[in-house]
């Protein structure tokens, strides 16, 4: 045993999860653009001297110029400004959703993989059917019927991440019940929900984890996608999807005022992307890279 | 075979209740009237309740549910709001330009993100592997109404190569209809002024639309290639001294396409799901530029029926999924 240690190298100072991070680039490409992006999102009272939704109308459709970094619209707001305050709500709405979404599922998933029987048939078939579904037409659909507002865009977009949420919390869960630390709580008269809770939960999360990271990005896409069809936020909110879904009108001659937004979108989703991609990488030592 | 078919069937079924359902009931609980979207803000009491009877709008409402799904049984989706026609005949005419656009721009995924697929995979860890990570990662990445934005900027304001919306030129009369897909009609009836123009006008639409699938085909490709050409009895063949493309297409590309079928059955469901978005930037007079323009008039016989069909093609593209994964393994039994 002394031998064998005394063998051993010295002791590790990197931490393998950081190692494995490291060495993986494009993760840390997507982590140093949402990181910039984030920083400008939360300083940007500081960092810009205009009004998100002050109208100026003498400087509408200014292209991009030291003044105005990305040009501004039709009523003379600057461009750059409000994408940095669109940040703060596409970010916030994308993480939001996918976290409510995988909170929920996971919760059903668990309780409905534990007591098995006739409620988890039922509830698996309810979740079936929402995944039969092309997944933007259904939250276009109820999106539409609720009615136009953001709130209503990101009900609908919870509606159709949840059922993934609820399949891989079951899985997790069905074969975690027959583990021996499992069962041992239950023959102690251990509580169900605090089996659940305390034992089935905490052990269950890491898949939940990598669909959440990679579902931000698309969520972000599909808020702004469900805005750009005038289902989601309305303007003159500064929210990216609604942003394009004026200015594309004006594309072929301001340029400036779709491209902008959508670039913001492409690189915030992206930065999501490369993250979550990264995680599953480290997480996941089945996925195949 | 049998089992899953009729599993997947009445999978349909119970898909299309639900779908009715949810539309339904939300369309009905939620404020905002159609009957008076229809008659306008000026008309009078009279002949709001006169058009709410005419509509079903004063019976309860599962009894309008009711007569609504007796309607869908003989194809009937109700009369839009904003058209003023059945919502089957609006259906219809729209359909076949979003069959066409999908189509095209499925195989457009499917040709080139296969082969990119098996670059990647062969070419693991080079410089190829590499770019082909960033470009599908920046495929899932990019909205698809953004691509399109860039794509007209690019190939019609300044370069001018293409036309940026419509299926024809305006001097160009349509062929005769016989699918409705302008490609397959024009070369029927031999018109080659028309084929040449409307496949102009496609290709701008059905790039932007193929450019996300493309991206999770490729990823597929590869990742499937890889498991395959890891296992054993690809190790053997390299042993008996088979390489080079027989090995590749003839033992390995048989086996990683099976997994890459869902993905790519499921990428067609999407392609239907996007053509909404593609639709409307392009002016394309599909089902979705015809779902979108509806929303605005609260059109809730057109979105549903709209909603419905897509909903059918879709599960019906997973039975077909199932069924080609059935033929093509046969290790799978049941």
């Amino acid at each position: 045993m002394s031998v064998q240690t005394e063998l051993l190298p010295a002791k590790r100072t990197v931490n393998p999860l950081w190692y494995k991070f490291r060495k993986n680039p494009l993760t840390l490409v997507g982590l140093v653009v949402l990181l910039f992006i984030i920083l400008l999102a939360i300083f940007v009272p500081l960092i810009s001297p205009y009004e998100p939704t002050k109208i100026h109308v003498v400087e509408r459709f200014s292209p991009p110029s030291a003044k105005h970094l990305f040009g501004t619209d039709e009523v003379g707001r600057d461009i750059f400004t409000r994408i940095l305050y669109g940040a703060r709500l596409s970010l916030g709405m994308g993480v939001a959703v996918v976290l409510s979404a995988g909170v929920i599922g996971t919760a059903i998933g668990a309780v409905s993989g534990y007591f098995g029987g006739r409620i988890d048939q039922i509830i698996m078939r309810l979740m079936d059917i929402v995944l039969a579904f092309p997944s933007l037409v259904l939250a276009m659909a109820v999106a539409a019927t609720l009615g136009p507002n953001l709130f209503n865009a990101l009900l609908a977009i919870a509606i159709i991440k949840v059922p993934v949420y609820v399949r891989l919390a079951r899985a997790e869960t069905l074969a975690l019940r027959e583990r021996l630390y499992v069962k041992a709580a239950y023959t102690f008269g251990i509580k169900p929900w605090r089996i659940i809770t305390r034992h089935i939960i905490p052990n269950a999360v890491t898949p939940v984890i990598i669909q959440v990271t990679l579902d931000i990005g698309d969520a972000i896409l599909m808020v702004a996608t469900l805005g750009f069809l005038g289902l989601g936020a309305q303007p003159p909110t500064p929210e990216w999807g609604a942003m394009i879904s004026v200015g594309w009108k004006y594309l072929l001659d301001y340029w400036w005022y779709p491209t902008f937004p959508g670039l913001a979108l492409f690189l915030a989703s992206c930065g999501f992307n490369l993250i979550g991609d990264g995680i599953r990488d480290i997480l996941d030592p089945k996925a195949n890279r | 075979m049998k089992r899953i078919i009729t599993k997947r069937l009445s999978m349909l079924l119970f898909v299309l209740l639900g779908v009715t359902l949810l539309t339904f009931f939300l369309s009905h609980v939620i404020p905002g009237d159609p009957a008076r979207m229809m008659v306008g803000q000026r008309a009078s009491e009279e002949t709001l309740q006169e058009v709410r009877h005419q509509l079903g709008l004063d019976q309860p409402v599962w009894v309008q549910y009711f007569t609504y799904l007796k309607g869908l049984l003989v194809g009937d989706f109700g009369t839009s709001i904003r058209t003023q026609q059945p919502v089957s005949h609006d259906l219809l005419t729209f359909f076949p330009a979003t069959i066409e656009l999908a189509l095209l721009a499925f195989v457009i995924a499917i040709i080139i993100g296969i082969p990119l697929g098996i670059l990647s995979a062969v070419k693991k860890d080079t410089g190829w592997d590499h770019a082909g990570r960033i470009f599908s990662i920046a495929g899932v990445s990019t909205p698809v109404f953004w691509s399109g934005l860039v794509g007209i900027l690019i190939f019609y304001k300044f370069l001018d190569w293409l036309p940026s919306s419509g299926r024809l030129d305006l001097a160009i009369a349509p062929p005769a209809r016989i699918t409705g897909l302008y490609l397959v009609d024009s070369l029927f009836t031999g018109n080659w002024a028309a084929f040449k123009n409307s496949l102009w006008h496609l290709l701008l639409p059905a790039f932007t639309l193929a450019f996300a699938q493309l991206a999770i085909v490729t990823r597929q490709v590869r990742s499937s290639m890889l498991e395959v050409l890891g296992q054993d009895y690809i190790r053997t063949a390299l042993a008996n001294g088979i390489n080079g493309p027989v090995l590749l297409f003839r033992y390995a590309l048989r086996n990683a396409l099976i997994p890459t079928i869902t993905v790519v059955g499921l990428s067609f469901g999407s392609l239907l799901g996007g053509a909404v978005v593609t639709e409307t930037i392009f002016s394309w007079p599909g089902m979705g530029k015809y779902v979108v323009d509806s929303i605005a008039y609260l059109d809730f016989p057109a979105i549903m029926g709209f909603t419905f069909v897509i909903s059918i093609g879709y599960v019906l593209i997973n039975l077909l999924v199932d069924i080609a994964y059935y033929m093509l393994d046969p290790q799978i039994k049941e």
